[in-house]
Order: C-alpha cells, then structure tokens, then sequence
C-alpha cells in the first residue's frame, strides 16, 4: 500500500550526530518514503526558539519531526532542554488553535530506519488529516 | 588569507550538481536541476558533472572561483560526511574561505528514496535551500588555541597505560592517573587473555615496564581528578593523592614484597611508594584520555543460588580458582572437595529484559550484550576439560556470541573437548537448587536444542558468567560534564563518524568506560584516542571548528538567559562593557550546542554556520519550491 502523501511539505531537524546520518541510512538501504519531506541539519534542535517552529507553521510547513539524539544526545543537557522547550511550544500551538500533533519530538539513531520511516508516515497522515497549517484553527 | 575571503562581497553562488554516475541522475533529472538553479537569486553559476568529487568536478569549482565568478559555492551530491571535507578543501585551494560552502544531500535524501518526478522536485528544493543558506555564509575562521605538550590519562588499566604509552611515544609529556595503588585494572584479575591465551601478568609487566620506565611519563596512583577547568590545549587540572584505605590496603598486603613494575597475580602492577598523607598536584594538560575501565555485575542475592549457595561462583572467582590449581589429569578440586561436574551460565546481569529481570539497586538493568563473556566462558570451559578432563563442563547459554577474530575457535574447541551445552530462553531460565543424587547442587533447564526438554543436571559447582558495568562514575561525569547512553557508560559522539571522541574537544574515550569490550579491542581503542590526541597537540596549537556561539552586543541586553542556559562551564560568561554587561564566549570551550540561542530573546547570540537567519532562508526556499511558489 502506498504511504499518504500530504499536500504540505514536512520539515524534519535532523541532529548531524544521530538522526540526520541515520537518514542516509536509510537512503543506503534505498527505502522509500514520502517526498514531501525536507530535512535540515542541526547540531542539535535546542538551538531553535519557538519562535521559529511557529514561523514555520506561518509559512506553510504542514508538520515538523524534530528527530533528536534523545537520551544519546552528545551534548549533556541539550536533550532536556529541548524537552522543555517543546512543551513551551505545545502550549504556544494550542494558543493559536493549531494542533499540537504537527509538532513531534522524537529520537532517532544513526541506523533507526523503521523508526524514521515510521516517523515520517505518521506525520503524514496528521498533515493530510489537518490540511493546511492553520486550518484547524479557523474551523474550529 | 585571499581578499576572496572576506564574504561580505555581494553572494555569487555556484551550484554544481553531481551525477554520482547514475546514483543520482538515474532518478533526478539533473539538467532540469540546474535550469531551476541557474534561475534562484545570487545564482551566477549552474553546472553539473558526472562525478563532482573527481579532479575535473573540483576544478569546475576551483577555476569558476578563480575567474571571480562564485564567491560561495553549493555542491548538491551524496551524504556532506562523505565529500563537504573534500570540497571544502577545493574551495580553499582556490583562495576562497572554506566556509563559504553548503552542501544539499541528493542521493542518500533523494536519489535512493525517491523515484520519478518528485525525486526531482525534491532535489531543487534542496538545492533552493543550500542557495537560500548560501546567501546568509559568512567568512569564518578557525579558532587557534595554544595547545601544552602534555596529555592526561586518567585509569591505569591497560587502556589507560596503551594510551599514556602512545602518547609519550608521541613525545608528549603524560600524567597517568590511577585510582588504585597498582596498575593492570581488570587485566590484572586474568589469568590468560583471549584470543592468544598469553599470560595477563606477563601482558600486563611488559606494558607497565615501558610506561614505568619512561621519563616522559608520571605516574601517580591512589590519585583521582579533584579539580577540572579550561578547554582543549589547556585543561587546568588538580589530582589528589590519598593514603590507601580498606581494600587497596589488604591488596598492598598482598603485595608487600613487590617492587616496583613487578606484577602480583590479582593484584595489579606495583607502581612505587603511596601516599602517607594527602596530597594535590596541579597540571596544565592540552589533551585528556578517560580510561576508567568498568566493573564486573554483581549477581543480586539468590540469583542461582548466589551468596545463598557457597558453590554457586561467578567467573571471575573460578579464573582464580582455576589459576592456583595445577593440571591434574583428573578432577578439578575446590576447597578440598572433588568437582565431577559443573555448569557454567551464560548471560548473567547482561542482556536483562525489562519485565523479566528484575532491577538492580539503582533501579537499573543492563539491557547491553557485554560481548566478552561468551568467548570468556568458552575459554574457562576449555581450560576445565584441559586441565581436568574428568571434570564435566555443561554450558547454559542463551545465544553465543564469539564475535572476534580467533573466538569461535573457542567455541569449536570446547565443544571438541566434550562440553555439553544447552540452551536457555530468558523467560526460562536455568534453576539452580541445593542438593542432588551424588552432588551438591541441581540446575534444571529447559533445553531448547532438545525441543524444550527440561533436563536437571547434578553439579558441584555453578559458575555465573557475568557481565560487564559501567563503573560509578558520577563525580567525575558531573565535574566534567561527560554525555552517558542509556547504558550508562561514557557516550563518544559518534561511532563511525568521530569514534572515542567526546563534544567537548580534547578529551577522548579508551577502552571499556565507553562499552563492554576486550583487552584488544581496548587497546587498539586507546591507541585511537592517543592518535587523536596526540594529532591535536603536535602543532603547538588547536585548530578547532568555527561553529560556536557569537554575541552580538549591539542586541545584547545582558539578561544572562545565554549564560542560564549555557551547558559547558564557563563557555559564556558576563563581562562589564561601557554598555553594561554582556555577554561574551569563550570560543575554546563552546560545544556549538547552540542551547543558548533558543534561550536568548533578544536574537543575541548565534551559532556561527548554523544561524537561525540562514535556517529560514533554506525554510522560505523549501515552502517556496514545495508549494509551487518557486522561481
């Protein structure tokens, strides 16, 4: 069965230690996925305030996997930070009625090729259930 | 450096589009690329080649840059971890700052998991954000930092004295840090090592003899890291000698007699006086080596009959049983007593299974393989029917995983030999219980070679193979700061693409504090770490990435949210200025986390090469081509 493609690009932050090698992974094992899919090289996504996530949602990304390092995370501390900040995020998104589900924290290894592919089909079908970002806020 | 270097010209962007023979073009319509290219603000030059990594790839990008007519350059092709190094260094011998450079991942992120038009689509957008990320580069330079010809190598196992041997040997200067009075670590409790089955002590006397006996080299035992500041090429350090107490005072007993460099069999390398009273040595080392070894699982009380059954033993206490005991031809006695079989378990306080296994003390389990055991249990079993052939050997395993060269010779061997195995599953695991028809103790297990015939076995001894844990590590893993996985050892970056190094740089990682492994792999480990560190303290100076944090001070309103949220001691640090305070950062210790831009909301502080402008500008360009707003 083919994966949901949706209509709206997906971003993905990739951490160059872990999940952004573990992208090419699964490009090296020629697994397929969907394309709407751009990732972005990060040395870790606790750089990003949340500004940026929401600016994000402004332009028309129509979800956001940030594919950190988790509890492997090179940096000690980072991992947490980036937990906290998330949840600021959430709390942002739910202010402005955007659904919290286009904004997924997870964690990726170097050879995590289900899990990624698994990530990114998932994130799809939310994308594809919600439409435009945005939309669920002006229908509700 | 080239006037070409200074990045502030107006962007002239070259994008080069690779082929990789079809890798990528079999899939990607590379000429439609490099048209949609060609059209994207501050592009000046498109091309495309079979191979961009080859010599004629890279002087397209050296001659366009030559004639003035790129001043950044975008090279889409395979994972930046295979050729960004390569082109990097096209672009600097071109005379053009080599971080005037993105590259867009097409093959691994597109070609291979992408077919047809969308492949293609996708690869412009790629192209569009490097483009869009090109426009925002700017020059940097690396940072040099002066680097001390000295290395300090904490854990005097023989990780730690491989790496203080190869360094010294570098002609650096070395402070081997050893906790205990002797040297040898866990080696010193072998009596022979796998593969080769060459004796530890004779191992362990020869390693401690070129260490001991090189004037580059200062050893001092009974001594930890008490203090710990600076950064790559200056970590100012102080290590505390204390007397000996408890333990280390009976192995001295044991060791009265030895001098210095000889080995004492399950002591260790004596290593020369200890301390009668506390004392603290401070040194400036430019490099550091974490070889803090790691300790054997400690079975929990009753697990088999363990500190219950007084003929219940782990592996560790049967090598030294077995040390003491001359080959017989017959039975193999402890404490007096004949040992007509004995059963030797794999897998214990390894492999733990939430749900299954219970947790130790620190609510932890050791979900890891620790690797060594199996080819260690082999090796014991085969050394039993040698020297004891009427001694029998039943193996209770749960997979074997004789993994290195020469350790599957064990497991033929022992096999050949007369060992019985059977294997267990871990929900059924092997039971040991008191009393038998003509033994001490019956171990009942399911066997699943024999379709799950459970089988009750009357030994005289239970042997448990135990595995291997992280050492307690917390004070220094605190004072330093030092990344733990999930299995609790020490966490090198990455295992591939930077093996036994940490974040922080000049530190680096040898032997078992970073994962199970074996003397050879643990030796061949610290040689890579003393490599490493000996390759960055040969010039006199570091060159160390460009990608740390930068304030602006124009923004900067020194609210000291950076220096909060700041993860490395004394990376970022309030200063006074006419202005008031600011912040400032100390490039040297910066990990590049980039945890402090997220933090500050003035927009203060950046991650040089990785800013957030020029993360929107790839986000503007990836929304633009994705939603058919492109040029």
């Amino acid at each position: 069965m083919d994966a949901c493609v949706a209509k709206y690009p997906i971003l993905i932050l990739a951490t160059e230690d872990c999940s952004y090698p573990g992208a090419n992974s699964v490009g090296q094992a020629h697994q397929n996925y969907p394309d709407n899919t751009y990732i972005i090289r990060t040395p870790t996504p606790a750089l990003f305030p949340e500004k940026f996530y929401l600016d994000c949602f402004d332009k028309g990304v129509g979800g956001i996997i940030i594919m950190s390092c988790g509890v492997e995370c090179p940096y000690e501390g980072a991992y947490p930070a980036l937990a906290k900040r998330v949840d600021g995020i959430y709390a942002l998104m739910k202010q402005r009625g955007l659904d919290i589900r286009r904004l997924r924290l997870t964690a990726i290894c170097t050879v995590c090729n289900r899990a990624f592919i698994k990530e990114v089909n998932l994130m799809n079908q939310v994308v594809a259930e919600l439409g435009a970002p945005g939309s669920e806020a002006r229908a509700a | 450096m080239s006037k070409l270097n200074n990045g502030q010209e107006q962007p002239k962007i070259g994008v080069y589009v690779c082929h990789c023979g079809g890798n990528i073009s079999d899939h990607v319509d590379v000429a439609k690329v490099v048209e949609q290219a060609g059209g994207l603000a501050n592009v000046t030059v498109a091309r495309d080649n079979s191979f961009m990594c080859s010599d004629p790839g890279q002087e397209l990008i050296i001659e366009d840059i030559k004639s003035g007519k790129v001043n950044r350059i975008v090279v889409a092709s395979c994972a930046p971890a295979l050729h960004e190094t390569t082109f990097r260094g096209a672009i600097a011998r071109a005379g053009l700052n080599p971080y005037l450079y993105e590259h867009a991942n097409i093959r691994e992120q597109v070609s291979w998991v992408h077919h047809g038009p969308g492949a293609t689509g996708k690869a412009g957008a790629l192209v569009a954000a490097a483009v869009g990320k090109a426009g925002e580069l700017e020059a940097l330079e690396p940072i040099r930092v002066q680097a001390e010809a000295h290395a300090t190598v904490l854990g005097g196992g023989v990780a730690g004295m491989s790496a203080a041997r190869d360094l010294a040997a570098q002609g650096l200067k070395v402070a081997l840090v050893e906790k205990s009075p002797f040297l040898g670590g866990q080696v010193a409790q072998l009596d022979k090592t796998f593969p080769s089955n060459e004796a530890a002590g004779e191992l362990l006397s020869a390693l401690a003899s070129q260490v001991l006996g090189d004037e580059r080299i200062t050893v001092y035992t009974c001594a930890e890291l008490s203090e710990y500041s600076g950064y790559v090429g200056s970590f100012k350090l102080k290590i505390r000698r204390t007397p000996p107490t408890g333990e280390a005072l009976e192995r001295l007993a044991m060791a009265k007699d030895a001098a210095a460099g000889e080995f004492v069999p399950f002591v260790g390398v004596a290593a020369g006086p200890v301390p009668g009273e506390a004392e603290e040595v401070a040194l400036v080392s430019g490099a550091m080596v974490l070889a803090t070894g790691f300790e054997h699982y400690t079975p929990a009380v009753g697990e088999y009959g363990y500190g219950q059954m007084q003929e219940v033993i782990t592996l560790p206490e049967l090598i030294r049983l077995m040390a003491d005991e001359k080959a017989t031809g017959g039975q193999l006695m402890v404490n007096g007593k004949p040992i007509a079989n004995v059963a030797l378990i794999h897998c214990v306080g390894s492999r733990q299974i939430p749900g299954i296994h219970p947790p130790g003390p620190d609510g932890k389990l050791n979900q890891h393989c620790s690797r060594v055991c199996c080819t260690a249990t082999l090796q014991a079993a085969c050394e039993l029917r040698e020297k004891f052939p009427e001694t029998n050997v039943f193996e209770m395993y749960r997979d074997i995983r004789t993994y290195g060269r020469g350790h599957e010779e064990y497991y033929l061997n022992a096999g050949r030999s007369g060992v019985i195995f059977a294997r267990y599953e871990p929900e059924a695991p092997p039971v040991v219980t008191q009393g038998g028809e003509d033994s001490a103790l019956t171990v009942t297990v399911p066997d699943k070679l024999l379709a799950g015939e459970e089988l009750a076995i009357g030994v005289d001894l239970v042997v448990l193979a135990v595995g291997m844990e992280p050492r307690d590590n917390q004070a220094l893993v605190e004072k330093m700061k030092l990344p733990v996985g999930a299995d609790r050892f020490l966490l090198e970056v990455h295992p591939k693409l930077r093996p036994v190094e940490l974040p922080a740089a000049g530190i680096y990682l040898a032997g078992a504090c970073q994962a199970p492994m074996d003397t050879s792999e643990a030796v061949g480990a610290a040689g890579a770490a003393a490599a490493k560190a000996g390759a960055i303290l040969s010039a006199g100076f570091v060159e160390l990435d460009p990608f740390v944090a930068e304030v602006d001070e124009t923004k900067c309103v020194g609210s000291g949210a950076c220096v909060q949220a700041c993860l490395a001691d004394e990376a970022i640090e309030m200063t006074e200025t006419p202005d008031g305070q600011r912040a400032r950062v100390n490039p040297a210790l910066c990990m590049g986390c980039g945890v402090c831009v997220a933090a500050c909301e003035q927009g203060a502080i950046e991650l040089s090469g990785w800013t957030l402008g020029q993360y929107e500008a790839m986000v503007d360009a990836i929304v633009a081509q994705a939603l058919g707003q492109g040029a």
